[in-house]
């Protein structure tokens, strides 16, 4: 570091002495410009590529919009109406609450546990870490046609596996067992909670616990009144990113089909709101309707987080405060 | 820890690993079946005659290679834009101070929880309306806007760094594009090889981006795999599909498993929280 600093200062006094005038200004107006100079990129894309859509998204809701033809109607609330008469949108919602309801908590609780089983002083606890954050790598349609080809009814392993058991094979791609399969792929990529998780389990002060033990704790008591305390900070973090990403999950698109219009293919037992969202927008070009079930999505991943914040703020424990200094 | 349990342990754990890797050897073996074999059932665990041709074929199904370059190209764009952009906001907001700033720090970390997929549609309409839909445009304006889970990540980081070589720098008359330029820039090095396998990995994996923005004859190897290997009536070629996706999955499993030492440890390092 000190190399960096010596070259800037020969590479500065060699060139000129700084201009006399460049201190004129006040120190501070100067500061906070150079301030919005370097963060303005993430300003402008913020405002760009976030804001300015979901306001372009909320007045397309308010319109008959097919994206094409120039004729475009002002409906009012008609499209936010007819949401909540559609059985379709009701049954997905439904569905995706429920995808989150079953897949968040399966996947902390096995990262959590895993994380937990590779904090022990082990043999080749590195490797085995590795190797059991591995399938979390494996891009999204990697994996998905991967459990396709586990999955598929002939040349499957899990149909093999069943066969040799002398099952009968099950046809596991559509209903009501396709939920399972989508089930089983979140769960695959369970190593992404387990390495969070990790890195919370490592900024346990070990005296604490150690502590514990000669008090005579048992295990179990100082998990439950020790680790998991000091753990839930990242637990809820898990929490909200968790759920935030299951309710805009279009996982079993990938899972039965491989273009955003081929929504209508995805099994009933699967079909999550975004691969309807996906299928009023690609397939039947009612981009308002579907502009309309976006902005519901929005104001719904808005509200559970905020509920989740509201609820756990009495039971997370924080050591620091989140902004605080360090 | 006495030693039953030790080996206790050590069996789960083992048994995980081998559930984990399990769908991976099969894919792999699966890429091997001759078509005959991939239609008797039970299937065969071990491929008979593996049939190495089937790589040759997945390549030639779809247009791979023309594939594969538009992967490389919207990855590079990715990496190198929101890598550099997102330090350069870090910068500013781990070293400078303005009015406003904690709010907009506020207003950075809420954009972590806003869902991706709500503004992608919007957007694509938005692109759609500036003739920028089947163009890299798009990539580069979501570069230069930088990821807010890369911008915290540069900004704990320079936060860090001791106020003495800043000031040092200014004494000499250096201003804060060079003090970022030639000292915390250079100095990141960890963040930035961070930001560049999360940046590449993600650009290499993206599906519903290039399947929006882009048209079937300039998509990237994502969107090819996932709709490219079908037979004339529609039905999937699946030890085609298996040959393609070990090549489009392998790559990023070897570069993870190279440098999986320093990326997990440098995870749980980094104070994720």
């Amino acid at each position: 570091m000190s190399s960096a600093l010596t070259e800037v200062r020969r590479t500065t006094t060699a060139a000129a002495a700084p201009p006399a005038d460049r201190r004129k200004k006040p120190p501070g107006l100067k500061r906070a410009r150079t301030f919005y100079l370097f963060v303005a990129p993430w300003i402008i894309g913020f405002v760009a590529l976030t804001v300015f859509p979901l306001g372009y998204a909320f007045w397309l809701s308010l319109t008959d919009s097919d994206g094409l033809s120039p004729r475009t109607h002002f409906v009012g609330f008609d499209n936010y109406v007819e949401i909540f008469q559609d059985p379709l949108t009701l049954s997905s919602l439904g569905k995706t609450g429920l995808f989150a309801l079953v897949t968040v908590p399966l996947s902390i609780l096995a990262g959590l546990l895993l994380a937990v089983m590779l904090n022990q002083p082990i043999k080749g606890r590195g490797l085995l870490r590795g190797l059991i954050y591995l399938p979390a790598v494996v891009p999204p349609v990697g994996a998905a046609l991967t459990f396709r080809l586990i999955f598929d009814r002939d040349a499957g392993a899990a149909n093999g596996v069943l066969s040799g058991l002398g099952a009968d094979p099950i046809t596991w791609l559509v209903d009501p067992n396709v939920r399972y399969v989508l089930y089983a792929l979140v769960l695959w990529g369970c190593g992404g909670s387990m390495i969070i998780s990790l890195a919370g389990l490592q900024d346990i002060p070990r005296e604490l616990l150690e502590a514990a033990q000669v008090d005579g704790a048992s295990y179990w008591q100082s998990f439950t009144r020790i680790t998991v305390p000091l753990l839930s900070p990242v637990i809820l973090f898990q929490v909200i990113t968790g759920v935030i990403g299951s309710l805009q999950s279009f996982a079993p698109l990938l899972l039965s089909s491989g273009s955003l219009s081929g929504a209508g293919t995805v099994p009933q037992g699967n079909y999550l709101y975004m691969i309807h969202v996906f299928a009023q927008y690609f397939s039947a070009s009612r981009f308002g309707y579907a502009s309309a079930m976006l902005w519901l999505l929005f104001a719904v991943i808005l509200l559970v987080t905020l509920v989740i914040i509201k609820v756990s703020a009495r039971t997370v424990f924080y050591t620091v405060e989140p902004e605080g200094k360090k | 820890m006495t030693r039953t349990y030790r080996w206790a342990l050590w069996l789960v754990l083992l048994a995980v690993v081998v559930a984990m890797l399990s769908p991976i050897a099969w894919l792999v073996l699966t890429s091997l079946k001759s078509p005959a074999e991939m239609a008797s059932f039970p299937p065969t665990w071990w491929p008979q005659e593996p049939r190495p041709a089937n790589y040759t074929d997945a390549i030639s199904k779809v247009n791979f290679l023309g594939a594969t370059q538009n992967s490389l190209t919207i990855a590079f764009i990715t990496t190198t834009l929101t890598t550099l952009s997102s330090a350069w906001v870090g910068f500013g907001f781990a070293r400078l101070s303005a009015p406003g700033k904690k709010q907009l720090f506020v207003v950075l970390l809420a954009t972590m929880m806003l869902p991706g997929i709500v503004t992608l549609v919007p957007t694509y309409l938005i692109f759609a309306k500036l003739h920028m839909v089947n163009t890299y445009w798009p990539w580069v304006a979501w570069g230069l806007g930088g990821s807010a889970f890369l911008i915290f990540l540069f900004r704990q980081f320079f936060a860090g760094i001791p106020r003495e070589m800043e000031e040092a720098a200014i004494i000499d008359g250096c201003g804060y594009v060079g003090i970022f330029w030639r000292i915390f820039l250079p100095q990141s090095w960890p963040v930035i090889a961070a930001s560049v396998i999360l940046s590449f990995t993600g650009a290499w994996g993206d599906f519903v981006g290039p399947a929006m923005f882009l048209s079937q004859d300039s998509t990237t190897l994502a969107v090819a795999m996932a709709s490219g290997y079908v037979n004339d009536k529609g039905l999937p070629l699946n030890n085609l599909v298996a040959a393609g996706a070990v090549m489009y999955v392998l790559p990023v499993l070897v570069l993870f498993l190279f440098m999986q030492p320093r990326f997990v440890s440098g995870f749980s390092t980094s104070g994720i929280k």
